[in-house]
């Protein structure tokens, strides 16, 4: 018993008024017979029923508004055909599925309550999510407390991050250098390089490489450092590392202990190589920290013995020996690897004799030593052959001048020439 | 390269008189059925009963069409219900080679070319916005912005005649379509390059509401066709042999290479502009009857008792084959159209870019995830 | 299947360029080329056929092809098009001129309801291989309705291809590419380059219709520019190179479609974004490029991407038109905005720090 729907009778209408039926119930209708009048907002209009059969409803009477897609009339057809209902175009919508809207799993953003944080890119935004950092305890130091790539990266640094995610290439700092030397082979052609210059390739700067970066840049621009540098002969040095070491070899001490322990007696005397510089005061702590370099695959790291200045010697070489294992490994936390007073460098496991370093900021010196080889020096107005380094001395000038420095290295040297004359000072 | 010399003292030239429409509208079959007197030779019987046949259709077709509207199966749909000799006159003058640019309204005059009366229909069914393929009919798409498809009719007469071929364009214009830009543009291009194109202006005395005195200030609308050096003729539109013998006559000039013509047909639409409109807001029902009582079926089937051309079982005939066409017309547009939302896509450049298989992909993935839902 | 120009261009020394050509030049040597080899192509539109045109890109073809290939029209833009129509519906292969940019609006209507749609309403079965050319942009001191960049109004119609190009060689290749396509092409040719010269060979082969194309390749940023700016766009990166930004210059050539893949895959080394063009900012191309870049490449992003552009207003007049094109001077001033050294871009915060409108 199919009803006939009122359609859209005028491009967007939505009702009509029923103004006069021309049939009743049971009247026979044939196919397009006028069966009423009605009343719409452009016009009135006479609408024909599509099937044929006998009248067995009228849906609305005279003078009742009938809105678009309502039944209008319903029709016995003798032969029940396809039941079509017919809907007219435009308001009596066709297409909108009935079922629900569909779920989508909102969990929604990151809800403080005043909305999100200011960063600087996207892309530091990420960085932060991706290593769990909540932006809201970031203190950001650009303008308008704009959250800067630095403020992160100094956040994940306290926090002891010390590697960057994988996953996508972040771009090259602009001064960066690449890590490989230029490929040989141009890239295929219509690869997207094709029409750029070979590149070789490219390394990022993240994580503790960057911050290394970053401070050894500090250093370079804050620091007026200036460097003075001594060969010394290293003879007797290396001979009394021998007697120690045949004397108690499970514990060994190693050439880097023994100019380590020379630097903590020096800075005895020359306490001003283990300060640091707070605005316009030098700080003296009555402590040494001792930071050395030591190379890993992650690059240099600069691992603190904390209090060397109470160490021994022996005890002092086999915390370099385990400091050095631990940043091999990626045990260090950042608290080991920060908190230095001075610094000590073996140069000569490079095959060098030294170099014009850079300190490690906040400390105002850096203390060197290199390869020892056999080079002829004058003894007693003869050459001989003697076992030779070169001492180094990067200073901040700004702490001390010459005379300490030059002091400080002279009383180096001297331990390094006549380790014996170091026991009036132990 | 030849000067084109522009003289300062034109030689005075009498005034194209030739190019100017008889004061009285060409007429061979008078209101009542009877011969007139007007000039032109009355086509031959064969094609008289076949105008007739034809317009019994149409007009079958057009009620029909005007049902279906009612009944929500069409979203709109232009009558032209008293314009039937016009969309059938003009269009059976034409010989095959040659091309129809109808517009919205002139759905009888497109199905009289031979287009299937379904694919007629698509546009105002909202299924696409052409249903027939143009180059099987030679009909192009039908076109709702007036007066801009007279252009196309006009480019494509001419680029026939740049190949050499003989084909001529036969484009439907309104009365207010007349006063559009593009139709002013086309004569004069088809005048200045003589293209093979009639233009069959189908005056019925309003636009939508706006009567043609408000359209122009011109003595008829076949005067213009002097300003552009095009002759106009002004004729009884609703004389289905006189529109045939003037659009033969027209496409005969056009073929042989004298240019276009401007054909000015007086015609009346009986129904509203579409079933949207209420038309008795802007003309007296007096002059609706007074149309219908010159109508072009009656007449034409007057003409043809009187000369035996035509008795009841003839008409009965006739009458049995409109209602099985229409029926069959009815069923076919009651079973709902197949639309492939994919298809949006498909057309838009001879091959989809990127972004449109994109999206297109976006849009199906959309549809399978509602239909997933109503499986959920 | 690649093909080089006939032009007859003053014999070089062995060993050397070919002599060099004008984008006028270029363009003229691609439709005698095309209407040598393609009897279905004709030339049409106001003063193109005696006259050669007013900017003589159709010079001498007329007298070459006959006025039955090459020809005046009337003066009516919508009538240029809408035969046009109707002759490619009959299978011929129109290219037309529209003389100057704010001369082709009155065929707007024939372009964006019939041109634009005639190959999707008959679901295919018309096609209108169709070239529209239109001299646009400003910079050569023309008076009102000279010099607009209307772009955005085609780029903004499905159904259209838009293309430019920037340089006299890729002119001859992209209008005979344009000419060679399916589908109807809008042709913006930037006026104020029809006179720069190039010297590199007039040929079809090189980037495809749709293809965008490195001009300059780069690090540090990404130029991306079209028509008039894209020489603007490389004096401001070779100036940059002394500032020690490395840019990269992209030339989109089709903004219709655009080429998606070439902006991201720039973008995504880069991680920076500028857009150059002459046309009024508001609504104008840059800010589909910006929104485009923004979704595909946000996560590489270091800065917001910025655009350079024409100011919302009419076209100036001439004594001040300079002052309202992209210079070199501005694309840098964007550049250096571009948030380097984790230095944010402070253009938009108020005085005391906030976010303002």
């Amino acid at each position: 018993m199919p009803d006939f729907l009122l359609p859209d009778l005028g491009e967007g209408l939505e009702e009509a008024e029923v103004l006069s039926w021309r049939v009743q119930v049971g009247d026979q209708v044939a196919v397009d017979q006028i069966v009423v009048e009605v009343e719409t907002a452009k016009a009135a209009v006479e609408v024909p029923v599509p099937f044929a059969g006998t009248v067995s409803a009228l849906h609305a009477p005279a003078g009742a508004t009938v809105s678009v897609g309502q039944p209008l009339i319903s029709v016995d057809r003798p032969d029940e055909g396809s039941g079509n209902v017919l809907v007219g175009y435009g308001t009596a919508a066709l297409s909108s599925p009935s079922g629900s809207r569909r779920r989508r799993g909102g969990r929604g953003g990151e809800r403080n309550g005043s909305g999100p944080v200011p960063v600087v890119s996207p892309l530091v935004r990420r960085m932060a999510r991706q290593a769990g950092l909540d932006l809201s305890t970031v203190t950001g130091t650009g303008p308008a407390g704009i959250v800067l790539r630095g403020d992160v990266d100094r956040a994940l640094q306290a926090r002891g991050e010390r590697q960057a995610p994988a996953a996508e290439t972040l771009p090259v700092a602009r001064n960066a250098e690449p890590a490989r030397p230029f490929a040989t082979e141009p890239p295929a052609a219509g690869s997207p390089a094709a029409g750029s210059p070979a590149v070789g390739s490219r390394v990022p700067l993240r994580g503790a490489r960057k911050a290394m970066a970053d401070k050894l840049t500090r250093s370079r621009r804050e620091i007026p450092e200036a460097t003075v540098w001594v060969d010394a002969d290293a003879t007797d040095l290396v001979a009394a590392r021998a007697a120690l070491n045949a004397r108690n070899p499970q514990r060994p001490v190693g050439l880097l202990a023994l100019l380590a322990r020379f630097t903590v007696l020096a800075l005895r005397s020359y306490p001003e190589l283990n300060a640091h510089l707070e605005g316009d005061e030098i700080v003296i702590p009555d402590h040494v920290h001792l930071g050395f370099a030591a190379q890993t695959e992650r690059g240099l790291v600069v691992p603190v013995v904390r209090d060397a200045h109470r160490l021994s010697t022996r005890d002092l070489s086999a915390a370099l020996a385990e400091r050095t294992d631990a940043a091999r490994a990626g045990r260090l936390t950042p608290a080991e690897l920060t908190g230095g007073t001075v610094t000590v460098n073996n140069y000569g496991v490079f095959g060098v004799d030294g170099s014009a370093a850079i300190i490690n900021h906040p400390e105002v010196a850096i203390v060197g030593f290199g390869r020892i080889i056999d080079r002829p020096w004058v003894i007693d107005g003869q050459v001989v052959v003697r076992k030779i380094t070169e001492l180094t001395l990067s200073f901040d000038h700004r702490v001390c001048d010459g005379g300490t420095a030059g002091g400080f290295l002279r009383y180096l040297a001297d331990c390094v020439e006549r380790p014996v004359t170091a026991l009036g000072d132990l | 390269m030849t000067a084109v010399a522009h003289s300062p003292t034109p030689a005075a030239e009498p005034v194209a008189t030739g190019l100017l429409p008889e004061p009285a509208a060409r007429q061979l079959i008078d209101p009542a059925g009877r011969l007139s007197a007007g000039p032109g030779a009355l086509p031959p019987p064969g094609v008289l009963r076949e105008l007739h046949r034809r317009m019994v259709l149409g007009r079958r077709f057009d009620a029909q069409a005007t049902a279906l509207t009612k009944q929500g199966r069409l979203a709109v749909y232009p009558s032209s219900r008293g314009q039937d000799a016009c969309q059938v006159g003009a269009v059976l003058a034409l010989r095959e080679q040659d091309w129809l640019f109808p517009t919205y309204r002139d759905s009888v005059a497109i199905m009289s070319r031979g287009v299937d009366p379904v694919e007629v229909l698509c546009l105002l069914r909202g299924e696409w916005h052409c249903g027939y393929d143009p180059y099987q009919y030679r009909v192009a798409p039908q076109c709702t912005p007036l007066a801009t498809n007279t252009l196309h009719a006009v480019g494509l007469a001419h680029a026939a005649r740049l190949r050499g071929e003989d084909t001529v364009a036969l484009v439907l214009v309104g009365d207010g379509a007349t006063s559009e830009g593009d139709t002013h543009e086309a004569l004069n291009f088809a005048a200045v390059w003589k293209a093979p194109v009639v233009f069959l202006v189908q005056n019925n005395g309003y636009a939508i509401s706006v009567p043609l005195a408000k359209q122009t200030a011109a003595p008829t609308l076949a005067h213009k066709g002097v300003g552009y050096g095009m002759p106009g003729l002004l004729i009884d539109g609703n004389d289905a042999a006189g529109v045939y013998a003037t659009v033969t006559e027209a496409i005969g000039r056009a073929g042989r290479g004298e240019g276009p013509t401007l054909i000015e047909a007086l015609t009346y639409r009986i129904e509203a502009h579409t079933n949207a409109d209420d038309a008795t807001r802007y003309r007296e029902r007096d002059e609706v009857a007074a149309w219908l009582a010159r109508d072009p079926l009656a007449r034409l089937e007057t003409y043809l008792r009187g000369e035996g051309l035509l008795d009841d079982a003839g008409a009965a005939r006739l009458r049995d084959e409109a209602e099985a066409f229409a029926a069959s017309v009815r069923e076919r547009m009651n079973a709902d159209p197949a639309s492939d939302p994919a298809e949006m896509f498909a057309h838009v450049y001879a091959a989809p870019t990127a972004q449109l298989v994109e999206q297109r992909g976006d849009l199906l993935a959309e549809i399978r995830g509602h239909g997933d839902d109503e499986h959920a | 299947m690649a093909m080089t120009s006939t032009l007859d261009r003053a014999a070089a020394a062995p060993g050397t360029a070919p002599a060099p050509v004008t984008m006028a030049a270029a363009l003229n040597a691609a439709l005698a080329d095309t209407l040598a080899e393609d009897e279905r192509v004709l030339v049409f539109g106001e003063d193109v056929g005696t006259l050669g045109g007013v900017f003589r890109i159709t010079d001498g073809l007329a007298a070459r092809f006959g006025d039955r290939r090459v020809f005046d029209t009337p003066l009516a833009e919508a009538g240029i098009v809408g035969t046009a129509i109707g002759m490619a519906m009959n299978g011929m292969v129109p290219v037309v001129e529209m003389q100057f940019d704010a001369f082709a609006y009155p065929a707007f209507e024939q372009i964006t309801s019939h041109l634009a749609k005639l190959h999707n309403r008959t679901r295919g079965r018309v096609e209108l291989p169709i070239v529209v050319r239109i001299p646009y942009g400003g910079g050569i001191g023309g008076v009102e309705h000279h010099c607009d960049s209307s772009e955005v109004y085609y780029t903004h119609t499905p159904g259209l291809r838009v293309v430019t190009p920037a340089r006299p060689a890729d002119a001859y290749r992209l209008l005979r590419q344009a000419i060679a396509c399916p589908d109807p092409v809008i042709f913006l040719e930037p006026k104020r380059r029809y006179w720069s010269k190039d010297s590199a060979e007039l040929t079809t082969s090189g980037p495809g219709i749709d293809q965008a194309e490195i001009v300059r390749p780069g690090r540090d940023v990404t130029i991306i520019a079209y028509g008039g700016t894209v020489d603007t766009a490389v004096e401001a990166a070779q100036a940059a190179a002394e500032e020690g930004w490395d840019a990269e210059v992209i030339d989109l050539r089709s903004l219709s479609p655009v080429d998606d893949a070439a902006l991201v895959r720039s973008v995504r080394r880069t991680g920076r974004a500028v857009v150059v063009h002459e046309a009024a900012g508001f609504c104008g191309y840059g800010a589909e490029i910006a929104a485009r870049i923004t979704e595909r490449c946000f996560h590489y992003l270091q800065a917001p991407v910025l655009r350079v552009t024409g100011f919302d207003i009419p076209y100036p007049p001439p004594m001040v038109e300079r002052h309202h094109l992209p210079t070199a001077d501005r694309i840098l001033d964007a550049l250096a905005r571009l948030q380097w050294d984790d230095d944010p871009d402070v253009r938009w915060l108020g005085p005391d720090g906030d976010e303002h409108a």
